[in-house]
């Protein structure tokens, strides 16, 4: 979109993600909480709109979020949907209102529980009544068959798309946020349980539930607040995918490559300038096409990207310094914010024990959401991140 | 709830206590009575011509809403495929699925008869009727399937 003025970040917040017995509604308030008061926010009536992403918890979910925090009133919230990019979509929603002026402050959340709602043995579909899903289409399929054309035409292996996984796991070891993480060798993430030929279970991001919340606002307010280390939002996009039943590249990915080419011109920031990026790695294969369709490397040279250490700590661009959603698990709405909520906190440099060194000053996210026949995704929302202070 | 089940009885009647659909469904394809092949149906819109599968209210080309019907080439190339393990209520698994490239330009989605290791991108594969899955009452539904083409 056009900022039409500076928009910064205040403050960033995010749960531990896993499975949680408590509902989205308690996990989305203590996400929200922490970003608040890391924006030094300390009580109600600051907040003038907010936007909270959910995908399976029902309705009225910001509501429920808001109400014990005494925020309910004159606190306009808009609840958002469109799948797995619902939370980067909410985070997009309070930007604009900074951006046009409609606020001064604005808080997004993204929350799920999927353990509480969600029935096991069970994979994600698309929408609902879509021809796909009726003729027994998943996302785990879907992304397996991409997987399967990109090895025919590049002559990658199970065993290339294994090491995402290692990478992932393995920059999560000390993310206190993640759920999955450590070591893990190419032989157990091949020798887990097959889902989708040929992504094994360990190639696929878990189910699991958390929380991420954002508090965007004004440059006076970060002056208002206090704020030593704002970060401005460089840019933000939202694309719909490009409906149509013709053949077309699975090897790529047209909504993903629009989103990225609209950002890196409306921030003026290049993929070279990029240094690290939070994607949408709900499998294995998804964060090689992404390197190729983000630019980070030519079509074809994902997975020499890989090899070469360039998408991992002293690579060219750090790719899910979190650990991604291969160890944090994708609860769908919550994904988008918590993305934008641990890139934040490594560009302040405060990531201790899987911080990226040099402390990087160019974050990235990607998220894209929902399936429907006819588009590659519903739904991508990206954004752009700097530091926006001196050092 | 209650207002579905009262529309049902002053609007349709004659369907109430039917079953679920077994049919997927015949704006998607055709399985002649007289013995000849199935053939999945295109829709090509009256005014610009533009040719889309499935049939969609309105042309997403020129928002025309006339449509003739086109049968489709019943033979394609399987662009991908895969073998599921794992995924909805209702369906039986491993099951092989894939995108098939007509020649008229258009991509479908759909079960892919027989076991994965049998196939490769890029061969060639003809439609057939099946078992997709089954309904809210157990029983089968029956669609448009692809296999590998006879040559
Ligand atoms: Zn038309």
């Amino acid at each position: 979109m056009k900022l039409d003025r500076d928009v910064y970040i205040a403050g960033v917040g995010e749960t531990r993600f896993g499975k949680h017995t408590s509902d989205f509604d308690v996990l989305g308030r203590q996400a929200a909480l922490q970003a608040m008061r890391d924006a030094h926010i300390e009580k109600p009536g600051i907040v003038q709109t907010a936007y909270v992403g959910n995908v399976q918890n029902g309705i009225v979910t910001g509501q429920m979020v808001f109400k014990d925090l005494g925020m309910c009133g004159d606190l306009a919230i808009i609840n958002v949907e469109s799948a797995c990019s619902a939370g980067g979509m909410a985070v997009y929603c309070a930007v604009k209102d900074v951006a046009t002026g409609t606020a001064d402050i604005s808080i997004a959340v993204g929350t799920e529980n999927h353990s509480l709602t969600r029935q096991a043995g069970t994979a994600f579909a698309g929408a609902t009544g879509d021809i796909e899903t009726m003729q027994g289409l998943v996302f785990t399929g879907k992304y397996a068959m991409r997987a399967n054309r990109y090895m025919f035409e590049t002559g990658a292996t199970p065993e290339d798309l294994a090491m995402v996984t290692v990478k992932n796991r393995r920059q999560a070891t000390h993310n206190p946020h993640a759920w999955f993480k450590g070591n893990i060798s190419i032989e157990e993430v091949l020798a887990s349980r097959m889902v989708a030929s040929p992504l094994t279970l360990q190639q696929c991001c878990g189910i699991s539930d958390g929380a991420g919340a954002v508090v965007v606002c004004s440059r006076e307010m970060t002056k208002n607040l206090g704020i030593q280390k704002p970060v401005k939002v460089s840019g933000a996009v939202v694309f719909s995918g490009p409906y149509h039943n013709r053949p077309r590249d699975l090897t790529g990915d047209d909504i993903t490559e629009m989103a990225a080419r609209r950002l890196y011109e409306e921030s003026g920031i290049g993929p070279e300038d990029v240094n690290i990026i939070e994607l949408h790695d709900a499998f294995t294969i998804a964060e090689i096409l992404y390197y190729e369709c983000l630019g980070l490397c030519r079509k074809g040279e994902g997975i020499k990207f890989l090899r070469d250490g360039e998408s991992t700590y002293g690579g060219k661009c750090v790719v899910s310094p979190r650990g991604g959603m291969l160890s944090y698990g994708h609860p769908v709405g919550a994904s988008g914010a918590a993305q934008i909520a641990s890139c934040v906190k490594q560009l302040r440099g405060e990531c201790a024990g899987y911080q990226v060194e040099p402390v990087p000053a160019v974050a990235m996210t990607h998220v894209t959401g929902g399936g429907m026949s006819g588009t590659e995704h519903a739904a991508c929302t990206m954004h752009m991140l700097t530091k926006a202070w001196q050092a | 709830m209650g207002n579905e089940k009262a529309g049902k009885k002053m609007g349709q009647k004659e369907k109430e206590g039917e079953a679920d659909i077994t049919f997927y469904h015949s704006d998607l394809v055709e399985v002649p009575t007289d013995g000849s092949p199935p053939f999945l149906k295109g829709y090509r819109c009256k005014s610009c011509g533009q040719l889309d599968f499935p049939k969609l209210s309105i042309c997403p080309g020129c928002w025309g809403a006339e449509f003739e019907m086109v049968p489709l080439s019943r033979k394609g190339t399987l662009y991908a495929f895969a073998e599921v393990f794992l995924g909805q209520p209702g369906m039986t698994y491993p099951m092989t699925i894939g995108y098939v490239d007509l020649p008229e330009n258009i991509r479908i989605f759909a079960q892919i008869e027989g076991k994965a290791e049998q196939f490769n991108c890029n061969d060639a594969v003809e439609l057939t009727i099946g078992t997709i899955r089954t309904n809210r009452d157990g029983l089968p539904i029956t669609s448009y399937k692809f296999k590998k083409a006879e040559s």
